[in-house]
């Protein structure tokens, strides 16, 4: 991309055009809204903590009870909300209600999605019970079809509740992240299957949402930030004209482009995590395309934390993330170059040192 | 009287020093590879620190530094904004277990305290030392 | 005649910048390169501190509310303009203001020199219309003219509000302060500058009372500010209820240029917005900047609005986790440095006395 400055790029890009539907925390030229422009709330990776009896980790708590109150002061109303996984530490139940008595508080419309830390206590049962759905689905809103994965499964012979004496320790297994004795993320034969069939009611030109916990790609094996099927996903996806995949797991900003797919990660309402170059000992492949968040302040229990709001436009997806302590950032398609790029920052001359400081 | 001196300190000298292997630092490569596997010892009695509950909120250090990274420990001793003064690593991690994971200060040569940095650092190890940057 | 030119330099400098050099504790002063200190400038920017003539009814100058004998505070919740119509906010300090990177609680200017041109104009302030008033008797008024004519080499028409506000920033620039008693123990070499408990009460303040993030300490000098802003849960109970509505009528207020400075201070509800107001961001939602500590004991009421009268009670605030009493609803939009911080009252009191120990003494 040759060097552009930030008008030339906000012409150049679709973003003007939908600015009508931005919430009003935006200062933004109003123009023309197309009938096909929505904007959704997106939380994530809460990681609500029991502590003992009525106690959770407050931190945590903190955290979502923040995105749901800031996410309700969105104006116009966001369409409706997706939570992006991990909403539980461990998957109990205690973990799950108080989890989603906070989530009762978001207006309007929530579709869930599983995270490994809702999952492996008893493979999905609570999970299920308590947000009353399913584990992988679809839905189609506004002329875009929305697809929701289970792509936090791993091995069967792993999974096998004959493994494990208590799926609390298989839960312990998959809940600590740098694992030597982990097991990488999946979709699995069953789910592709079902995929290519809901697809196949599809046609090439709908844009296609996939909602997915793991990235739907491989960055670094050592922290699950990986999908060992990530290849076959991506071509079950590739026939179609636009597919953006939003994904949580990682907490931290990160976004790709992979031929014909957009690739977006959601911030954590909990902690984030550093970069997998940050260690030292191991390879990894963030996509060379992110340019990081800032590095967080611990003292500030909230900084690189935050939830985002997404922009859809004529099949375009804009991520807004609202990270609380920092400059909101914006990562937006950008037509020209046919991919995604933060609106500020993407340009190396641009990026200030709480980006470069790992 | 001071020429025998002397001589029998000129005898004496040599002496000295062929027994003084007694004296100096010598060490073999059996004493390195022990010692390096004491050291690997501690290294793993603080993973398991590292990877426990420290305080009374469950928070454990590996949630927010998984394989101890962005703990930087070649940069210290550095300017701590979170103590307000240039501060050592052990310093820091006793800021992370009272605030974070809600839990004791360790004495810096409490041996909790020695395997916590000693896991760090080797979850840092070829790193180039870099003191004093943010 | 080497040693004699020297020692010449040397009293030279300093005695011409022993005015302006930084006091124990503190950095230099900040200096924008197009409003250097000079003697006559501070002295007439001292003097339009105190012109009471720059108000609709000739009562009320910038000294009525930043009063030289209260610390260049006014003592009073909320401050009072001419006829005594009261506003929303604080009163902040003037001394050690030089160092904030923004004015005002909510940082809406970005210097000493812009946040000068807005009391003038505030109906609960000065209430002019605009700074005409001001600029007729600056140019006008013989000894106000000779002292322009001096200092910028300007005069008649010349003279423009930034002349003004360029010599009364100059003069604000001279109110710093260090070598507290903290100061000559922390940063000096005495020993004994501070009591015990005070010492005490320092250890609390870096480790449990989380004070030091905020209120900042650095190696060589402490400011006792990081300049941004928190939203740390004082009086936003009023608005939280409504803030969604709140949030958005503001913002349609402003998109139809209604200025921020006059909406702020003349409805209280709008004021708890905070930073809000400014940047718009979410996020920002109550925020407010964090004051310096410095002279703390000598500038009550505390915070934005003036809701806690005393230092014992600012501690108990913090201690409960940004709430006046403990059974008080819990902020979603709470900074994430704010949390309960179960202080003995040992603690507490050691707390308090270190505070003290902020206070220089040219303002004991």
């Amino acid at each position: 991309m040759n060097r552009m400055n930030r008008r030339e790029f906000l012409t150049s890009t679709s973003a003007l055009v939908a600015a009508c539907s931005l919430p009003m925390s935006l200062i933004e030229i109003c123009q023309a809204k197309t009938a096909d422009s929505f904007t959704f709330a997106f939380i994530s990776d809460s990681h609500i903590t029991h502590i003992k009896g009525n106690k959770f980790v407050r931190n945590w708590d903190k955290g979502l009870m923040k995105a749901v109150a800031e996410a309700n002061l969105l104006t116009p109303r966001p369409d409706f909300t997706i939570y992006g996984g991990d909403l539980a530490q461990l998957g109990t139940k205690e973990e799950l209600d108080h989890g989603m008595e906070i989530m009762t508080g978001v207006r309007g419309k929530v579709h869930y999605c599983v995270g490994e830390h809702d999952f492996y206590v008893d493979l999905g049962k609570a999970w299920q019970e308590v947000t009353g759905s399913k584990q992988y689905y679809s839905f189609d809103h506004k002329g875009v079809h929305f697809v929701v994965l289970n792509s936090i499964l791993t091995f069967p012979e792993w999974m096998a509740d004959s493994k494990w004496n208590k799926g609390m320790d298989r839960m312990k297994q998959m809940a600590r992240l740098d694992n030597p004795k982990g097991s990488p993320f999946m979709v699995g034969e069953v789910q592709r299957e079902w995929l290519e069939k809901d697809l196949a009611k599809v046609s090439t030109n709908t844009p296609l949402v996939v909602i997915s916990h793991s990235p739907l790609q491989k960055i670094y094996k050592g922290w699950n930030f990986w999908t060992e099927d990530a290849e076959e996903v991506q071509a079950i996806l590739k026939p179609f004209d636009k597919v953006t995949v939003l994904y949580g797991h990682v907490h931290q900003v990160q976004y790709n482009q992979i031929g014909n797919i957009s690739f977006h990660a959601a911030m954590a309402t909990a902690w984030p995590w550093p970069y997998p170059s940050s260690y030292a000992q191991s390879a990894s492949y963030l996509p060379v395309l992110t340019v990081k968040m800032n590095r967080a302040d611990p003292f500030q229990e909230r900084d690189a934390t935050g939830w985002q709001f997404i922009n859809l436009h004529s099949g375009d997806v804009d991520v807004h993330y609202e990270l609380a302590n920092n400059t909101n950032r914006v990562v937006a398609f950008n037509r020209e170059s046919g991919r995604p790029e933060d609106t500020a920052y993407q340009l190396a001359q641009h990026q200030i040192a709480a980006q470069k400081h790992y | 009287m001071n020429n025998q001196k002397n001589s029998r300190l000129a005898l004496l000298l040599p002496g000295l020093l062929v027994s003084g292997l007694a004296w100096a630092d010598e060490f073999d490569t059996q004493d390195t590879y022990r010692w390096y596997q004491e050291y690997l010892e501690v290294v793993k009695e603080g993973e398991k620190l590292f990877h426990s509950a420290r305080g009374d909120n469950t928070v454990s250090c590996d949630q927010c530094h998984p394989n101890a990274s962005n703990t930087h420990p070649e940069t210290y001793p550095k300017f701590q904004k979170q103590l307000g003064k240039v501060a050592a690593l052990h310093e820091m991690i006793n800021w992370c277990i009272r605030n974070t994971a809600e839990g004791q200060d360790l004495a810096a040569d409490d041996p909790d305290m020695i395997a916590l940095q000693a896991y760090i650092a080797f979850e840092r190890r070829g790193v180039k030392f870099d003191p004093g940057k943010h | 005649m080497k040693r004699y030119l020297l020692s010449c330099l040397v009293l030279f400098f300093s005695t011409t910048f022993s005015a302006f050099a930084a006091p124990l504790g503190l950095p230099k002063v900040p200096i924008p390169s197009d409003n250097p200190q000079t003697e006559a400038k501070i002295k007439l920017g001292d003097k339009l501190f105190h012109e009471k003539r720059f108000s609709s009814t000739g009562e009320v100058s910038c000294s009525n509310c930043h009063v030289k004998e209260k610390t260049f505070t006014d003592g009073l919740k909320v401050s009072e303009g001419i006829k005594k119509l009261t506003g929303t906010r604080n009163a902040p300090t003037v001394v050690n203001a030089a160092y904030f990177t923004s004015l005002f609680w909510d940082g809406r200017e970005p210097s000493l020199e812009r946040q000068a041109t807005q009391p003038f104009l505030n109906p609960v302030e000065m209430n002019l219309p605009n700074h005409d008033p001001i600029l007729k008797i600056v140019r006008r008024d013989p000894e106000y003219a000779q002292a322009f004519k001096k200092v910028f080499g300007k005069a008649g028409e010349a003279i423009t509000i930034k002349e003004v506000t360029q010599a009364i920033a100059a003069f604000e620039r001279t109110l710093v302060s260090g070598e507290s008693p903290f100061d000559r123990w922390y940063f000096g070499t005495e020993k004994a500058a501070i009591s015990p408990d005070a010492k005490r009460g320092f250890e609390v303040f870096l480790t449990q009372g989380r004070c030091v993030s905020c209120h900042t300490v650095e190696q060589d000098h402490a400011l006792f500010t990081d300049s941004k802003f928190h939203n740390i849960g004082v009086g936003f109970t009023k608005i939280a209820k409504d803030v969604d509505k709140m949030a958005v009528s503001y913002l349609q207020a402003a998109h139809k240029g209604e200025s921020v400075d006059i909406k702020v201070l003349t409805n209280e509800n709008v004021s708890e917005l905070g930073r809000f107001a400014v940047t718009r961001k979410i996020s920002d939602l109550g925020a407010f900047k964090t004051s310096t500590l410095r002279n703390i004991a000598k500038t009550a009421p505390y915070m934005h609005d003036g809701s806690l009268e005393t230092l014992e009670e600012v501690v108990d605030f913090y201690n409960n986790g940004g709430k006046v009493e403990e059974e008080d609803p819990e902020v979603p939009f709470l900074s994430g440095g704010i949390r309960p911080l179960d202080l003995s009252d040992e603690q507490k009191a050691d707390l308090e006395a270190f505070l003290k120990t902020l206070t220089s003494p040219n303002y004991q």
